[in-house]
């Protein structure tokens, strides 16, 4: 291998093509990556970043197209051949074994791991390149100790120590807490003035995009629509181009007033399936017309929480009360009965069937209601009309009621599934990351929606992980960190800092400002 | 693959037609015949002529057509049995304990109707429908301890469901063999024989009654899953348990119920082998063979993907390949077990077909 100076060109894809029936996830793409260069891939859920970065990282084959890795034409068979080419990848879900040590780990996989594992050379080869980048971590922590943070911070040194030159992210900051994110921005501008260890860049998130690439690469439904050099880019400008039309950021807050306290949280407390605390001696109630915004790093103790909100998780203390009357022990069911709607954040797994048509999948919340269900038989007709009505309310793109569900993409899966819950008119709406890996003009169209049922008079619980979502939305916004909230701030005044800081978990930093 | 510019692939099918679902059916079991044919080319008997024995014997024999229906019914509502718990995405192998406990409560309405006094003349108005009641009740409460425990404790419910299969069985041999109350007059390993006035009623050999309750079960098995609030529960838990719980849906009501309703369909089969079939009406010595054939019923649940409907022709094949097969191999002096490996066969074909449900080859040519 040749020495690689700074700005050649290492990675170079030619008219890569990827097929699936009934779509382009890839055609014609060209571009290349540069030594020393921080090359953002921008593109909405199912613009074909995923299918893209598979192909650079040999997990899939593509139809058409070459890759050229430092000039030489490749052919992947398999990740390992891209490793050994010196491509590395980190994955948005973490692929680390957690009951084994930071080395361990970073040590698996490696040519090193023979028979015989030489730990104590590992080590210190993996501390010189901790001190190179100014990483600290103890590498005989177990993996499950690690915050997120942390255990990215791994799969980097991982992937570094096996000798990546390339390095692909995908979605890197999606699960950090804001003072992690901007550790790992500095990190990766460090990797690419130390030494020549490069860096594509994948994310939907236009700040990071603007705040750290040099050159953006912007991809809408399987083909590159620009390259542009950050430097020219705005946010707006990226915006257009992924989604093709205009996006407006600011959302229209209407002024509703806030009415009568719809649910109060006593004191609650939650374990998790692992018997630990999930939530800790939770207060706060939500009140008509009020949107009440949970922040905080996924993890922390939101998801049990609304679990047992929607009767889904037992509450092992405290009481919950719905409109005054106590629901701590009720079902799930007699929640949905009684007006409470939650929105899952796997949208996948939870929120819907896959092999369910969207008509069934509709369903989910009409089956117990005797409108729809006459002596135990299902009205095919009634809930298919209401169905297409819902389609075409929520604007969702499918060509009919009968398609799968999983065949839907995540956006329009998504307003399905908020169709189908606001559809029954709920009093209280438990919306768990609701925009989540959605693109701009999904995410857009979830928090108006929100807003919408805001003014009908519902009241909101709102868990989310973006800041600037929590910010926009909420009447009042509650700092969650590990199962507490930190404090109940006004959405008004609070300030950004302030409860960035608080879900971070830094209480003293919060007095500071 | 490459092939004088062509290439082979494979690729996955987003959906597949009734159709087509019926075809790969036909072919699989037309590449099953064939791969027997050749256990019958080393017997020294050409495949065609063994293959036409065993259908003609099967399906236009006045001996072997009465022997496969009533065999075809029995694995049919064994299918049943497998099928709606299958359907709750829940596993029952326990159709063998299930048919078992099923026929023993049967025996024992009758028993308690003193049929076992010889000379009895019973009603079979009232004692027929209720050993029916009591196929349906014995089975189900069986059926109702996988469910708990599943429901419950979120025990694997194969394992439980496969050891009550060995519980029944002994627990059978217990009731009829030497010195069992169900013991047969004979006294050689076998159950008391039911009185003429209470065995079912009989046509051309083919017992009627319990041929119409499975034809009118599917037909209801069929509405239940596709039109149904409970068929939609079970369904939706099939497809995705977090989802449906989600939904409001009862985990322990699934399982409970599916299983509970399964064993009773399997009890059913158990009375209708045992009770109703012309020359039986006993519980026999070799009563553990029917428990294996009732084995066929999960294939059939598999390869009819569910589908109730789809199970009959299934069930009426297997029936007239266990009748066929049987008689062939003592017509043309086969060795034992033909019959067996038959069917053996076409199982694996089946299942490995299923293959082509999902995926589909294609020919390209190179650009």
């Amino acid at each position: 291998m040749t020495e690689i100076k700074q700005g050649d060109i290492v990675l170079q894809a030619r008219g890569i093509t990827k097929r699936y029936p009934g779509l382009v996830a890839n055609d014609h793409i060209d571009f290349e990556i540069r030594a020393g260069e921080i090359h953002a891939i921008l593109g909405e859920n199912g613009a074909g970043k995923t299918t893209l970065m598979s192909i650079l990282f040999g997990l899939t084959h593509p139809d058409e197209g070459e890759i050229y890795v430092f000039g030489k034409k490749v052919n992947f068979r398999s990740p390992l051949d891209a490793i050994d080419l010196g491509i590395g990848m980190v994955h948005q879900a973490r692929k680390l074994i957690s009951a084994h040590t930071v080395l361990e780990n970073i040590l698996l996989g490696h040519p090193h791991a023979g028979a015989i594992l030489d730990m104590k050379k590992t080590a210190e080869e993996v501390k010189q390149l901790c001190d190179a980048y100014g990483y600290k971590i103890d590498l005989n922590a177990k993996v499950w100790h690690l915050s997120e943070g942390e255990k990215q911070m791994v799969e980097i040194l991982k992937a570094l120590y096996r000798g990546a030159k390339i390095l692909i992210m995908d979605e890197p900051t999606s699960a950090l807490a804001p003072p992690e994110t901007e550790k790992l921005l500095e990190t990766i501008q460090l990797m690419t003035k130390n030494e020549l260890a490069i860096v594509p860049f994948i994310t939907h998130k236009l700040p990071i995009v603007l705040s750290v690439s040099q050159r953006v690469t912007v991809l809408r439904r399987g083909k590159i629509v620009a390259r542009l050099n950050t430097a020219e880019a705005t946010e707006q400008s990226l915006a257009m181009e992924m989604i093709g039309r205009e996006v407006l950021f600011n959302l229209k807050r209407p002024d509703v007033k806030i009415g009568k306290p719809i649910l109060q949280v006593e004191n609650v407390s939650i374990y998790d399936d692992k018997d630990y605390w999930a939530a800790r001696n939770i207060s706060f109630e939500v009140r008509e017309g009020e949107i009440f915004g949970i922040a905080g790093v996924s993890g922390n103790g939101q998801q049990p929480l609304a679990e047992a909100l929607a009767g889904l998780r037992k509450a092992s203390a405290g009481r919950v009360l719905f409109q005054n009357e106590d629901i701590t022990r009720l079902s799930s069911l007699k929640r949905w009965k009684k007006g409470i709607g939650y929105i899952p954040s796997e949208q996948r797994a939870v929120g819907s069937i896959g092999d369910f048509s969207l008509v069934e999948n509709l369903l989910m919340s009409y089956y117990y209601d005797d409108l729809f269900v006459k002596w135990g038989l299902i009205d095919t007709k009634k809930i298919r009309q209401l169905a297409q009505e819902l389609i075409k309310e929520y604007n969702v793109a499918t060509p009919n009621p009968d398609v799968r569900a999983r065949n839907l993409s995540g956006g329009n899966l998504q307003k399905m599934i908020l169709a189908r819950v606001f559809s029954r008119k709920p009093r209280l709406i438990i919306a768990n990351l609701p925009t989540q890996g959605l693109d701009v003009g999904a995410m857009e169209f979830v928090q108006n929606k929100l807003l919408e049922e805001k003014k009908a008079g519902a009241g909101i619980l709102l868990i989310s992980e973006d800041l600037d979502e929590i910010m926009a939305l909420s009447d009042r916004i509650a700092p969650m960190y590990e199962g507490e909230f930190m404090d109940i701030l006004p959405g008004g005044s609070a300030q950004r800092e302030t409860v960035g800081a608080l879900m971070a978990g830094h209480k003293q930093k919060a007095v500071e400002v | 693959m490459k092939l004088a510019g062509y290439t082979l692939k494979l690729e996955k099918k987003a959906s597949f037609s009734g159709l087509e679902a019926i075809l790969i059916s036909v072919v699989a079991i037309a590449f099953a015949l064939f791969l027997v044919g050749f256990i019958f080319l080393q017997a020294g008997v050409n495949p065609a002529e063994g293959y036409k024995a065993i259908f003609t014997y099967a399906f236009a024999n006045s001996f072997g057509v009465p022997l496969t229906i009533n065999r075809a019914v029995f694995i049919l509502l064994s299918s049943f049995a497998f099928i709606v718990p299958i359907r709750a995405g829940l596993w029952n192998i326990g159709m063998a304990g299930q048919l078992y406990f099923g026929a023993l409560s049967a025996f024992g309405v009758a028993y308690a109707f003193g049929a076992r006094v010889s000379g009895a003349v019973l009603s079979p108005w009232v004692v027929i429908p209720l050993m029916i009641l009591g196929a349906i009740v014995g089975g189900g409460l069986i059926g109702a301890i996988p469910g708990v425990l599943k429901g419950r404790f979120n025990t694997n419910e194969i394992v439980v469901t496969m050891m009550l299969n060995f519980i029944g069985y002994w627990v059978v041999a217990h009731m009829i063999k030497e010195g069992g109350p169900f013991m047969g007059s004979g006294g050689e390993g076998e159950g008391y024989k039911l009185p003429v006035s209470i065995q079912a009623p009989v046509v051309s050999g083919v017992s009627i009654l319990t041929l119409a309750i499975a034809l009118i079960l599917a037909v209801l098995l069929y509405v239940l899953f596709t039109r149904t609030r409970f068929g939609y529960q079970i369904r939706a838990f099939g497809h995705s348990p977090a989802a449906s719980r989600y939904a409001g849906i009862s985990p322990f009501k699934i399982a409970f119920l599916t299983f509970v309703i399964g064993g009773a369909l399997a009890g059913l089969a158990g009375y209708h082998y045992f009770g109703t079939v012309p020359n039986l009406n006993q519980i026999p010595k070799n009563y553990g063979d029917f428990g294996d054939m009732a084995f066929y019923g999960i294939i059939c649940g598999l390869i009819s993907q569910g589908n109730p409907l789809a199970a009959i022709p299934l069930a009426l094949l297997f029936g007239g390949l266990t009748s066929g097969g049987r008689y062939v191999q003592g017509k043309l002096h086969l060795s034992y077990g033909i019959d067996y490996a038959l069917l053996g066969v076409l199982m694996i074909v089946l299942v490995a077909f299923q293959f082509f449900f999902r995926y589909r080859f294609v020919l390209k040519k190179e650009s």
